[in-house]
């Protein structure tokens, strides 16, 4: 240790983080030391880790846990001045950077077949689905690139040609990265390489090289020994997302290796036909390398679902399964079926899987079509009332698989995930391309561009925004812009110049008094006067509106409602705001829940404030994503709620169901509840889906091909999901056969009745299925079957009426006389009105 | 013979009511009087009275469950069967009575 180094500024903490120092704080940190000359080393003195804190990565590697006690030395020429503002980060901002505990993932090795595949006694093994769809495929097994199998090449060779020979590629890397992120990538492809950038470029990283060069080691070497060493460290992490980037060094160890040494012959593989990819783990290059068009499934043994492989396979659409265990026992060129709607891959295919998936394909797409039929019409109540269904959205990619869900139109853009995870803010260009992508897909239908809306949560490194003790009450969204001007100006530029290609409109973030309105409707007055002074086309009327999420402006609706189009309710932010509840603090955030009566009285005065002055108002917060929610909304009058695209088309099927004037009871009723428990029970109790007709023309099935007992309860199960009568077949096949086996439901004559008690179902239910063979049941007489009636009761409402309808039923079914009628029915027609007959002057 | 009845099944809304049927139908064929109380998920239905009881010969059970107010029958001869026997077996259950 030299004389300076021991004079230096030393002090100590400990790790306030209960998750450890992960990413996020160790960019922040080093953010903090990049803004001095100093050097600044940390130890963690648990391990003994040494960590560059100017380096992201190598303060990760230090691993640093909750409670670890670390010190910091700061040796250079702004030492004193450095240490205290580093002193300062981690005495006081350190611990705002809790993360609540990742959730702990179902373990998915103890998955279940579906009912009706379980009894057929197939091996199968289970993987946690983070990417859905069912796929068939044969097996390709990937081997696990590792970096050390690779040839090495000599050693003793020249540091300074070496080291020249590291630096080239690692330029020459950095400039393919930035070439391809001027190309045409995802933005989740620019995410990715957008992080390859960082650590290409973080100076922990070109030390290792460029140590290990210095020490006689090829260049080749020193990338692999430097890729092994990093992937190491923070797969030693204990924080999962860290962990996953281990890949990514990976990725980048693989790139700049191709470029010492040339290309790896052996490193792709073609496929020639629709193959499920089998590995332990996969890099993202990796994944890129494969040609789409024959990536059936994807399945790895690795349980990371944070890794950017999976992020880039759910973006691709391919079915991906993780944390699959013993997987690489599958023969290459076995013909597997991957289930990532359930979580697990069937090695064989036998006659059961065969007929299970095709009445599976056929009931998925009978439940798209029915869905579709609402999807692709604006939605309106039984009564007549129009509520526009749109979307919530993150970028321009979305926007098209929105739109074929059956968007009426894009509710929230939030455009602030152009700003994140880069070097510096996008250009005006940027920006305008994106929007005018955006406007084109939406093809005319409104388009809600959100400004950018970051702060203290969600930092930008090129900022330098402050670090803060309650980031929700602070620096953030509109707030920011005045001190920021460069950034909403080249943003409202972007937006204005966009808005000549289609129905663009404007929303305000965070917004909480009217200057900040005024503030903004002049920098868009500026702007629009220098577009028109340049001859660049805009649209003059572009609707121009706000959030509300902040509880003042609800009073003074008046004013804003002068200046504004339109509002649009962020439950979220409201919501905690309204309740003084922090949602990330485990303790409180169960007070902060939406059915609050108090806020739901909040919220029908905002929208009767917003309608006294004609105009429009929407809401796009997670309140509008529960569909137990929607009777309240449709009695709030709301005009339009955006909600996540995959909700829009069962939205749309459950408000067709409703009417106005019960729901605005409904609503009114809520709001004079005790509590958030009385109002849930309450919209459970009063369900409007609880309500529907126990029996519809489409649950009595008269051709079903009907094989084994599995099949028919299934059959009907899956006509009841068609109708929307339950979102979870599985669980409601498993129900009945929980009954089925105290004993068997066949009550003899022929005639099967099983029945279940359930909270899967949403309404009370009655399916019929007469089969065209009689099959055996193991009924009481040992007689087999060949009319089944299922009988599946909602729980907890169970309503009386249905019920005794149910109880009717059985009763009847004792009646030789009725049972032959029954038989006798040859069409839906005649097998309705026999049993209506017998509801009759029942409920 | 005047006769009472209980019948009450795991999920209360199909074989309850079927064994009530079932019993009701065959007593009648049989010359017999009987009342049968429901203990389904409707709760208690055409509760069997203090009077119903004590006038009864016989009391019969077709319960797969514990049943409600087991005790107002202290005294009274039980015949206990599982629900199904009530179901496929109903004549056998009243030769028991009358053997």
């Amino acid at each position: 240790m030299t004389q300076s180094a021991r004079m230096a500024p030393e002090f100590t903490f400990v790790c306030p983080l209960p998750n450890g120092f992960h990413a996020r704080p160790a960019s922040h940190l080093a953010n903090v030391a990049n803004d001095f000359i100093s050097e600044s080393v940390l130890t963690n003195l648990r391990n003994g880790s040494v960590a560059n804190i100017k380096s992201v990565l190598s303060i990760i590697a230090a691993d640093i846990r909750w409670n670890d006690e670390c010190s910091v030395r700061v040796h250079g020429s702004d030492e004193q001045v450095a240490s205290s503002a580093l002193r300062r980060f981690v005495g006081k901002d350190l611990p705002a950077f809790d993360e609540p505990l990742t959730n702990v993932l179902p373990d998915p090795t103890t998955g279940r077949l579906p009912r009706s595949l379980r009894s057929a006694g197939l091996k199968a093994y289970f993987g946690l689905p983070v990417s859905r769809g069912i796929a068939r495929g044969r097996a390709v097994v990937l081997r696990t690139i590792e970096i050390q199998s690779e040839p090495l090449g000599r050693n003793g060779l020249e540091p300074i040609r070496e080291s020249e020979r590291v630096k080239q590629s690692v330029a020459a890397t950095l400039s393919r990265i930035r070439g391809k992120l001027q190309g045409h990538v995802s933005g989740i492809e620019a995410g990715i390489l957008q992080a390859h950038l960082a650590i290409l470029g973080d100076v922990s990283f070109m030390n290792k090289l460029l140590e290990r060069v210095e020490q006689g080691h090829s260049a080749a070497r020193a990338v692999m020994d430097a890729g092994e060493f990093f992937s190491d460290l923070l797969r030693k992490s204990e924080n999962p997302y860290t962990r996953e980037r281990a890949l990514d060094i990976q990725d980048i160890c693989l790139e700049l290796l191709e470029d010492v040494q040339g290309p790896r012959s052996s490193s792709s593989v073609e496929l020639k036909e629709p193959s499920t990819i089998i590995a332990e783990n996969l890099t993202p290059q990796q994944l890129l390398a494969l040609d789409r068009k024959w990536i059936s499934a994807l399945v790895l043994e690795s349980a990371g679902t944070t890794s950017h492989t999976v992020i880039l396979a759910r973006s691709l659409g391919i079915p991906t399964l993780v944390g699959a265990k013993n997987i690489g026992e599958l023969a290459p060129g076995q013909d597997v079926l991957v289930d990532a709607n359930r979580g697990f891959l069937l090695p064989e295919s036998t006659d059961v899987v065969r007929r299970f998936y095709e009445r599976e394909a056929k009931t998925l797409e009978r439940r798209r079509a029915a869905l579709a039929s609402y999807a692709m019409r604006p939605a309106v109540t039984s009564d007549g009332r129009v509520l526009e269904v749109a979307a919530n959205v993150s970028s321009a990619e979305e926007l098209t698989t929105v739109f074929q869900n059956g968007a009426d139109g894009i509710g929230l853009f939030r455009t602030e995930m152009l700003f994140l995870g880069r070097e510096a803010a996008p250009s005006e260009e940027e920006q305008f391309q994106v929007y005018v992508e955006a406007v084109r897909a939406a093809n005319g239908k409104p388009l809600i561009l959100r400004t950018i809306d970051v702060g203290g949560d969600k930092p930008l490194p090129y900022l330098n925004l402050p670090q803060e003790r309650n980031p929700f009450l602070g620096y953030r969204g509109v707030r920011m812009y005045p001190e920021h001007q460069e950034l909403p100006e080249a943003q409202l530029r972007a937006i204005l110049r966009a808005s000549a290609f289609g129905a663009i409109q404007l929303m305000v973030p965070m917004v909480s008094a009217v200057d900040e309105i005024l503030w903004i409707k002049a920098r868009i007055a500026q702007v629009q006067e220098d577009l028109s002074s340049r001859s660049i086309s805009f649209d003059r009327s572009m609707r121009v509106g706000m959030m509300i999420e902040v509880p003042s402006v609800a009073f003074i609706l008046d004013q804003l409602g002068r200046e504004l189009d339109f509002f649009s309710i962020g439950t979220n932010d409201l919501s905690q705001y309204f309740l003084a509840v922090d949602r990330d603090n485990s303790r409180v955030a169960g007070l902060s829940n939406a059915k609050h009566p108090g806020f739901l009285s909040f919220l029908r005065q905002i929208v009767a404030g917003v309608h006294k002055h004609r105009k429009w108002i929407g809401m796009c917060g997670d309140m509008a994503a529960d569909l137990r929610n929607l009777p309240l909304l449709v009695g709030l009058g709301l005009d339009e709620i955006s909600v996540p695209a995959t909700e829009i088309p069962i939205v749309k099927e459950r408000i067709a169901r409703l009417t106005v004037p019960d729901c605005q009871k409904l609503l009114f009723e809520a709001t004079r509840c005790q509590s958030v428990s009385a109002v849930e029970s309450f919209l459970d109790r009063e369900s409007n889906e609880a309500s529907r007709s126990l029996l519809d023309r489409e649950l009595v099935l008269l051709d079903g091909e009907i094989d084994s007992k599995e099949e028919a309860i299934r059959d009907i199960v899956d006509a009841l999901y068609v109708q929307g009568r339950t979102d979870e077949p599985d669980r409601l096949e498993e129900a009945i056969w929980t009954r089925e086996s105290i004993y068997s439901t066949g009550l003899g004559h022929g005639f099967a009745i099983p029945h279940c008690k359930t909270e899967v179902v949403n309404a009370s239910s009655i399916g019929i299925l007469k089969l065209p063979r009689p099959i055996d049941w193991g009924a009481l007489d040992g007689e087999p079957v060949e009319f089944v009636i299922l009988l599946a009761a909602r729980e907890p409402d169970s309503n009386g009426a249905h019920l005794r309808v149910f109880s009717k039923l059985a009763r009847s079914l004792m009646n030789e006389e009725f049972r032959e009628q029954l038989l006798e029915a040859q069409d839906r027609e005649a097998v309705l009105s026999q049993l209506n007959q017998q509801f009759e002057g029942t409920g | 013979m005047r006769i009472v009845a209980v019948t009450a099944c795991p999920t209360g809304i199909a074989h309850t009511y079927m064994a009530a049927a079932r019993l009701e139908k065959t007593a009648k064929d049989l010359g017999h009087e009987i009342k049968v109380e429901t203990q389904g998920a409707l709760g208690i239905e055409n509760a069997l009275s203090e009077s119903d009881i004590r006038q009864a010969k016989v009391a019969i059970f077709a319960v797969d469950i514990g049943i409600e107010g087991r005790d107002r029958f202290k005294g009274v001869h039980i015949i206990e069967v599982p629900l199904r026997e009530a179901i496929t077996n109903t004549r056998a259950i009243f030769e028991r009575i009358q053997g």
